[in-house]
């Protein structure tokens, strides 16, 4: 990409404003991004974040938007059998390989990072945890699939306040 | 049993403010005999707590619970519990208070299931939990901060993922209905347990945590998702209303305003909060959100008390819907096929009161103040201002004077009677601060309790009825779905079953244990509900299942659906593995409510006169058919009650083969070394 060029999006989740439906803040996106990868419900697992809004009960959901041009990939040290592209282009971990060194985490443009660690006093369990659109599953992403409010779906658009900051 | 790695996290932490030290208690000294929530609590509650201890003592313990579905991602699991000896209760005593929000999801994700809190710090102080450490740190600067700038600093200070609970100014002041707040608006309201935090100087607890919780079960819980309450799987959006409130008390708004809908807790299927969008705000120019539930309404305009129809205590198989989709607007469409249906749906008009007339920004301004000082909105909504306009109305406040003139429809008294009480100013904020049943005995029971109202006029039998300028009915509390005062039209049966729940309690009992039953046993005993073995097994069913919501935990907007009586026991053995009957939950749940008499016979003297006693006056008052209870009828219905627990009919107690039935050999053995087992 050249410097000045737009960043693009791949398929992504995206949330839907509130007058389609709002975000009901019960966290059940990120409950069963968890249980479907990882069979457990951890705040270090998700690879969807919903940005709570204590005190207005406004919430906004950050996650993955699969840009283009990858950086988290590019800064993989392990690329292409730690951090991997799938045939359609999407852009998974591979956990086995995984290192935990947190470099593509540092390297996502987003803030914060839509790249989630597992931390553990264990190295070998830190793991990188990275949206992969449940890319293995026949129903599609399990957040979309169990939202009970349907307020978020699948769009190449970004969030409108989804920011880069990097 | 530190092998059983599903649904709990292992630890409690006990935290002594007084010697700064925290002990590591194992979970598993508890469960799975005593399954979590509340009935840890009971048992840790009986063990430590002395005989004699007050509410606001530094020995008195608040136990913080979770359970094992907490943060597993079975819906309502994310609610939790409090208990603790209560400054609100009248006399003071054991309670518990539920709570939702996202806090004890995260405080098991830092590798906790339950706090436990005693002693008192000698300086102002909040508890920081991260990751398995407890620390105790200064709160200089967050004392004296409202409920909101205490959370937004916190997380200033800690991160903007910290979940807290806080409490306001009423806490720190010892306001005895004070509560304890987390995200949401979500509170620990009626226990008064805010203001038991300020007494040990702790003004907040902030935890974050990066753990992992197991649930037993995926496929089962993905299935409990779908099932549990029916979610609808479709777009909830944000709509511009044209009205607000109900019955008598709606009103056109200009302009309309804005009503979302969102979840109160960690994980759950529904939405049933209802979220006021860009209202009025009792402190600033910026407009505010803010969640109403089903008190909240009464305080923007109180002219007529809440319609009931029989649907919402008595159900058909063929009608049935859980009370979170009422609230979320989602009841399914009635079936009219079911013969019942015409009289499930059959609507009883609430009295015409005439407390307030609505006024949509001074409704917001009384709720954002209650959020926001950190004040229990049922005491303010449905006692403290429905007191002053009867009291107003009847002439009885001429001699008072509050330094403004009571008038509850003027936004600006409501602000001054709300800061006056919270800060204990003048002569009679402290009175007030103390809550109603307090008060009013201070300032004359006779003639600021009892003295009689007379602007309530029964839309059921269209003529005036009597009733008193506070509507107290027992333990400190105000009316709930019973008979009379707040939410009061409902009839006989309904009344009745949810005053005995209310006797052997020590609190409003409905935020727990609303009566449900199967409409044909209703008709067994609709017309005589004191003498029906019906009735009393409906009463212990429900009974029981509140004490399991508070533990398994879940949610009394689920639970209980009396068509699919098992759902704790799937929601448990889902979370934990562990194989679990109803019939098991039923053991526990009967064992901890027997643990619980027994804290209130030996720490609070609880006997048959002393709960008959708290309970019966306000039955006496007629219900909106003009119908009473008769001392005998109640009476005849305590006896009833009492020979199905098998507890002893003179004194109220438990017997020794009730105790030893479910295993609390050692609590039959302590009582009757008090001599408090029956002869
Ligand atoms: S599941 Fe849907 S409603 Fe619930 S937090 Fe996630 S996006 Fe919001």
């Amino acid at each position: 990409m050249e410097k000045n060029d737009p960043r693009t999006y791949g398929k992504h989740i995206v949330q839907y404003p509130m007058d389609y439906s709002l975000c009901a803040g019960c966290t059940t996106c990120e409950i069963v991004c968890t249980l479907t990868h990882d069979g457990l419900v951890s705040p270090s697992y998700n690879r969807i974040f919903v940005d709570r809004g204590t005190r207005s009960m406004v919430h906004h959901i950050l996650s993955c938007q699969h840009c283009s041009d990858h950086p988290c990939y590019n800064a993989c040290p392990k690329k292409d059998k730690a951090m991997c592209i799938d045939e359609n282009n999407i852009v998974y971990v591979n956990e086995d390989e995984c290192v935990g060194c947190g470099l593509c985490q540092k390297a996502c443009v987003f803030e914060p990072s839509r790249i989630n660690m597992v931390k553990s006093a264990d190295k070998k369990q830190r793991k990188a945890k990275k949206c992969d659109m449940c890319r293995t599953r026949p129903e599609g992403p399990a957040c979309v699939q169990w939202c009970p409010v349907r307020c978020i779906g699948l769009s190449t658009d970004p969030l409108p306040w989804e920011v880069e900051s990097k | 049993m530190s092998e059983m790695r599903y649904g709990y996290v292992g630890k409690i932490a006990r935290i002594n403010l007084t010697t700064s030290t925290v002990e590591m208690i194992s979970t598993f000294d508890y469960v799975p005999e005593y399954i979590g929530g509340r009935l840890v609590c009971n048992k840790i509650f009986w063990d430590n707590v002395k005989p004699g201890t007050g509410a606001l003592d530094p020995e008195n313990m608040l136990i913080y619970m979770t359970g094992a579905t907490t943060a597993t991602g079975i819906p309502t699991g994310g609610r939790s519990v409090f208990t603790g000896i209560s400054p609100n209760s009248f006399p003071e005593q054991y309670v518990w208070s539920g709570m939702g929000g996202w806090l004890g999801a995260e405080l098991k994700f830092a590798g906790f299931d339950g706090f436990i809190i005693e002693g008192k710090a000698e300086k102002h102080t909040y508890i920081y939990i991260e990751d398995g450490k407890v620390e105790l740190l200064p709160a200089d600067d967050l004392w004296g901060l409202m409920v909101h700038p205490t959370q937004k600093k916190l997380e200033e200070k800690h991160g903007k993922d910290v979940k807290s609970m806080v409490i306001g100014p009423a806490g720190e002041n010892l306001m005895r209905n004070a509560t304890v707040t987390t995200s949401n608006d979500s509170v620990a309201a009626k226990g008064g347990f805010g203001a038991v935090f300020g007494s040990k100087n702790l003004k907040a607890i902030t935890v974050r945590g990066h753990g992992v919780v197991r649930p037993y079960d995926i496929d089962k819980l993905f299935e409990l998702r779908m099932k549990m309450a029916n979610p609808t799987m479709r777009p909830c959006p944000v709509v511009r209303e044209a009205t607000h409130g109900m019955d008598g008390n709606m009103i056109p708004v200009e302009g309309g305003w804005l009503r979302g809908q969102v979840a109160c807790s960690h994980g759950c299927n529904q939405h049933c909060n209802r979220l006021m969008m860009d209202m009025k705000s009792a402190f600033s120019d910026e407009r505010i959100n803010q969640v109403e539930k089903c008190v909240g309404i009464f305080a923007y305009g109180y002219q007529e008390d809440c319609s009931w129809s029989p649907i919402q205590n008595f159900e058909t198989e063929r009608n049935h819907f859980l009370p979170c989709k009422m609230l979320s607007m989602e009841n399914p469409p009635p079936d009219f096929e079911d013969p019942y249906a015409p009289e499930l749906f059959k609507q009883v008009r609430g009295d015409i009161v005439n407390f307030w007339k609505p006024d949509f920004d001074k409704g917001s301004v009384m709720m954002d103040m209650c959020n926001q000082y950190g004040i229990d909105k049922w005491d303010v909504i449905v006692w403290f201002m429905t007191w002053l306009s009867m009291c107003k109305q009847e002439g009885l406040l001429e001699d008072m004077d509050f330094g403004m003139e009571v008038d509850v429809e003027n936004e600006e008294f409501v602000k001054y009677f709300l800061d006056m009480i919270t800060y204990r100013k003048g002569k009679y904020g402290p009175i007030f601060a103390e809550g109603m049943a307090r008060a009013i005995r201070t300032l004359g029971k006779e003639k600021f309790g009892d003295s009689i109202y007379h602007g309530r006029y029964s839309q059921m039998i269209n003529k005036p009825l009597d009733l008193p300028v506070s509507l107290e009915t027992a333990w400190g509390h105000s009316f709930h779905w019973q008979g009379r005062g707040f939410e009061g039209s409902i009839y006989k049966a309904g009344w009745v079953a949810h005053s005995l729940e209310l006797m052997t309690s020590t609190r409003d009992i409905m935020t727990i244990a609303h009566f449900h039953d199967d409409y044909e046993n209703f008709l067994k005993y609709r017309d005589d509900p004191y003498h029906s073995r019906e009735l009393v097994d409906a009463v212990i069913f429900n009974e029981n299942k509140a004490e399991l919501k508070d533990s398994v935990t879940t949610c009394e907007w689920q639970s209980p659906d009396i068509y699919w009586p098992d759902m704790e026991a799937q929601m448990y053995e889902a979370a934990t593995g562990i194989p679990t009957t109803q019939e098991d939950l039923d053991f526990a749940s009967e064992r901890s409510r027997l643990i619980f008499r027994a804290i209130l016979i030996r720490n609070f003297g609880r006997t048959r006169e002393m709960e008959v006693n708290a309970v019966f006056p306000a039955l006496t008052i007629p219900d909106t058919f003009g119908e009473v209870a008769t001392w005998e009828e109640w009476n005849d219905l305590v006896d009833l009650y009492y020979e199905v627990k098998d507890w002893d009919k003179e004194t109220g107690w438990p017997t020794r083969e009730v105790y030893e039935k479910y295993g609390l050999k050692y609590i039959a053995d302590e009582l009757e070394a008090l001599g408090k087992l029956p002869q």
